[in-house]
C-alpha cells in the first residue's frame, strides 16, 4: 500500500502548487473584480527567473531563486497594473479578458527574447533532493516542502484578510469603494498593492514548480486554464474556494492517471462541468446578479 | 436601430443621428461591388493568392457566426472553436473510417456540432457572465483533450490528412468559388437572423436581461437557440477549413483558437454586422504578413489588441463611422450636399 502514500503526497503537492497560483488570481478578482489572463505570464516568469538565478549549480541559492522568481513576477505585476489594469476597473469582463490576453501575448514574446524558446530544467536544493520514508513509501522531500508552502500561503492570506487593517480595507473596498476612498485611503494604491500580491503569488507558484517539471514557453497558457478551472470551481473571489478547487483538481488528476489513463486529462474538465452544472456560481461563490 | 441596413449598420450605436436614405443604397451598391470583385478575383488572381483568400473567407464566416453570440447576444463563448473543429473532423473522420461521401461527412460533422452545442449550451447557459465564459472554455478543453487522446478515432495530435475532398473542390478555383458562395449565403442568413424578431429579442436580452424577462421572454431558450445557431455557423466554417486544408487536427479545438474569432469581431467592431467581416480580413492578412516578416509577431498583435480594447472599443467600424461623420461635417461646412 506504499503507493497510496505517494499518491496522497503527489496529489497534495500538486494541489498546493495550484492553490498558490490560484489564490493570487482569486484574491485579485475578489478585491477588484478583475479577471487577469496575464496571471499565467507572471507564473511563467517566476519559473524562468528561477532557472536564471540557478544558472550554475544549486545550493543555498535555491532560496534566493525562489524569492527572485516571486519578486520578478511582482515587478511585472506592478508594471501591468499601472499601465493596463487601472483602465479596466469598470470595464466589462470581455474587455478585461481581451486586454489581459493581449498582455499575455506581449509577455510571451518578451519572455522568448529573454529566455529563448527551448525548455529548461532545474534540480531541487540538496536538502530537499532525497526522499523521506513515510509508511513504507519514499516521499520526495520537495513535495512536502511544496505542501508546506501552500499551507503557509493559505494561513498568511487568511491572517491578512481577517486580521490586518489592509485586509479590512480590502474587504470594505469591494463593498463600497467610495466610502473607503472618502475615509482617506488611497484606493489606487490599495488596488495596486493587491494586484502586486497576486502577481507575487503567481511567481512563487511558478518558482515552486520549477524543480518538478520542465520550464518552457507555453506554460503561461496552460497554467491559466488550470487556474481558471480551480477558481471557478471554488467560486470566483473566494480564497477558501481556491483551496477546495485545487484539492478537487489535484484529486481528479491523480485518480484519472490511476484508473482511466486515456481519459485522465478529461477528468478535470468534467469535474468543473459537473460542479458548475450543480452550482453555477462555484462551491463557495456567491450567486451573481 | 431597426432601420440599419447591411452596410450602414456600422452606426448601430448612433441611433439618434438621422440617416439619409441614400446611404442605404450606397451601402448595398458597395456590397454588390465587393461581391463582384471577389467573383472576378477567382479568374484574375494567382492560385496562391486565391488559396489565401479562401482561407480568409472561412475565417470571415467563423467571426460572423461567433459574433451572433458575442455582439448580439452579449455572450462570451470560448466553445466556438470546438464546433469549428467538429465541423472539420466530420469530413476527416467520415473519410478516414467509413469512406463516407464527402458531403455526407460534412453534414454529419455540422449535425454533430449542433448536438454538441445543445449539450454545452444547456449546461453553460445556466451560469452567468464570467462563469459562462470559463465554463465554455472547460468544454472546449474537454473536446480538445478527446480529439488529442482518442487516437483510434482522430489519429491524436498528428491529425488526419489526405485527399478527403472531391477533386474539383481541391482545385484553387473550384474551392474558392464554393467557399465564396457558402460564406455569402450563410452570412446573409446570419444577417436575416439578427434582423428577425428573434434577433431583436436577443439584443433586448443583451441590453437588459431583467426587463426582457419581465416582458415574458424566455431568456434561457432564446440564448440556447442562438447558441446552437452560432455553433452551426462555426461548424460550417470548420467544414470550409477541411476543404481548404484537407486536414483536421486537435489544434482547431484549442481554446486559443476560440479567442481568434472573438479578436476578429472586436477588431472590426462587434456591435456591427459587417465589423467582424472586416476584422477577419484585416486580422488574417496582418497576421500572415507579420509572421513572415517579424519574429515577435505576437508582441505586435498583443499591442494592437491592447490599443483597440483600451482606446477604440468600437473597432474598425467605429473608426469608419468617425471618418464618415467627419466627411459629412466637412461637406456640410463647404456647402456641398450632405
Amino acid at each position: 500500500m506504499h503507493s497510496l502514500v505517494l499518491d496522497i503526497a503527489g496529489t497534495l503537492s500538486a494541489a498546493a502548487n495550484l492553490f498558490v497560483v490560484a489564490a493570487g488570481l482569486t484574491l485579485v478578482f475578489g478585491a477588484m473584480r478583475i479577471i487577469n489572463m496575464a496571471h499565467g505570464s507572471f507564473y511563467m516568469y517566476g519559473a524562468f527567473a528561477v532557472t536564471t538565478v540557478l544558472g550554475v549549480g544549486a545550493g543555498w541559492r535555491f532560496w534566493l531563486a525562489l524569492l527572485a522568481g516571486a519578486v520578478v513576477a511582482a515587478v511585472a505585476g506592478l508594471t501591468v497594473e499601472v499601465t493596463v489594469i487601472r483602465r479596466l476597473y469598470d470595464a466589462e469582463h470581455l474587455t478585461q479578458l481581451l486586454a489581459t490576453y493581449a498582455v499575455l501575448l506581449i509577455f510571451a514574446d518578451i519572455g522568448q527574447r529573454i529566455w529563448g524558446t527551448g525548455y529548461r530544467t532545474v534540480n531541487p536544493p540538496p536538502v530537499l533532493a532525497s526522499g523521506i520514508s513515510i509508511a513504507g513509501g519514499q516521499v520526495p522531500r520537495y513535495q512536502l516542502f511544496v505542501i508546506g508552502v501552500g499551507a503557509a500561503v493559505g494561513l498568511a492570506l487568511w491572517l491578512m484578510l481577517a486580521r490586518t487593517r489592509f485586509g479590512w480595507l480590502l474587504r470594505a473596498a469591494v463593498q463600497d469603494p467610495e466610502s473607503v476612498a472618502t475615509g482617506g485611503t488611497n484606493l489606487a494604491w490599495l488596488r495596486t498593492g493587491v494586484f502586486v500580491i497576486g502577481a507575487f503569488l503567481a511567481g512563487l507558484g511558478g518558482a515552486l514548480i520549477a524543480p518538478m517539471q520542465s520550464i518552457a514557453p507555453g506554460m503561461d497558457v496552460s497554467i491559466i486554464v488550470s487556474v481558471f478551472i480551480v477558481v471557478t470551481i471554488g467560486g470566483l473571489g473566494s480564497v477558501a474556494g481556491a483551496a477546495l478547487g485545487a484539492l478537487l483538481i489535484g484529486l481528479a488528476q491523480t485518480l484519472g492517471a490511476e484508473f482511466f489513463a486515456s481519459w485522465a486529462a478529461s477528468l478535470i474538465y468534467l469535474t468543473m462541468i459537473v460542479v458548475l452544472a450543480i452550482r453555477p456560481w462555484g462551491l463557495l461563490g456567491v450567486p451573481e446578479r | 436601430m431597426h432601420t440599419d441596413s447591411l452596410a450602414s449598420s456600422a452606426e448601430h450605436d448612433q441611433v439618434h443621428l438621422a440617416r439619409p436614405p441614400a446611404r442605404t443604397t450606397a451601402g448595398t451598391v458597395a456590397c454588390v461591388v465587393v461581391m463582384g470583385l471577389l467573383a472576378l478575383a477567382g479568374v484574375v488572381w494567382s492560385p496562391a493568392a486565391l488559396a489565401n483568400l479562401q482561407e480568409a473567407l472561412g475565417l470571415v464566416l467563423f467571426a460572423v457566426a461567433t459574433n451572433l453570440l458575442l455582439g448580439y447576444g452579449g455572450l462570451v463563448s470560448f466553445a466556438q472553436a470546438a464546433f469549428y473543429g467538429i465541423g472539420a473532423y466530420g469530413v476527416a473522420i467520415g473519410w478516414l473510417h467509413w469512406k463516407l461521401p464527402f458531403w455526407l461527412g460534412g453534414l454529419a460533422g455540422i449535425a454533430a456540432a449542433a448536438v454538441a452545442a445543445v449539450i454545452v449550451g444547456v449546461i453553460s447557459l445556466r451560469t452567468r457572465r464570467l462563469y459562462f465564459a470559463l465554463l465554455t472554455l472547460a468544454f472546449t478543453q474537454l473536446f480538445f483533450v478527446i480529439a488529442d487522446n482518442q487516437t483510434a478515432i482522430t489519429n491524436g495530435a498528428t491529425g488526419i490528412f489526405g485527399a478527403m475532398v472531391p477533386a474539383w473542390l481541391a482545385e484553387p478555383q473550384g474551392g474558392y468559388y464554393f467557399t465564396l458562395v457558402v460564406v455569402v449565403v450563410v452570412t446573409l442568413a446570419c444577417y436575416a437572423f439578427v434582423r428577425s424578431p428573434f434577433g431583436l429579442t436577443l439584443k433586448a436580452i443583451r441590453d437588459n436581461r431583467e426587463r426582457a424577462e419581465a416582458l415574458g421572454v424566455n431568456v434561457y431558450r432564446h440564448q440556447l437557440a442562438a447558441f446552437v445557431i452560432s455553433s452551426i455557423g462555426c461548424a460550417i466554417a470548420g467544414f470550409l477549413f477541411a476543404i481548404y486544408s484537407q486536414s483536421a487536427s486537435p489544434d482547431l479545438l484549442s481554446w486559443t483558437n476560440s479567442g481568434e474569432p472573438i479578436f476578429m469581431a472586436v477588431l472590426g467592431g462587434m456591435h456591427t454586422f459587417l465589423g467582424p467581416v472586416a476584422g477577419a480580413i484585416v486580422y488574417f492578412y496582418a497576421q500572415s504578413y507579420l509572421t513572415q516578416h517579424i519574429t515577435d509577431w505576437q508582441l505586435v498583435l498583443g499591442l494592437l489588441l491592447l490599443v483597440i480594447v483600451l482606446f477604440k472599443p468600437s473597432g474598425l467600424a467605429g473608426i469608419g463611422a468617425d471618418a464618415g461623420r467627419a466627411v459629412r461635417r466637412l461637406r456640410a461646412r463647404t456647402g456641398g450636399r450632405a
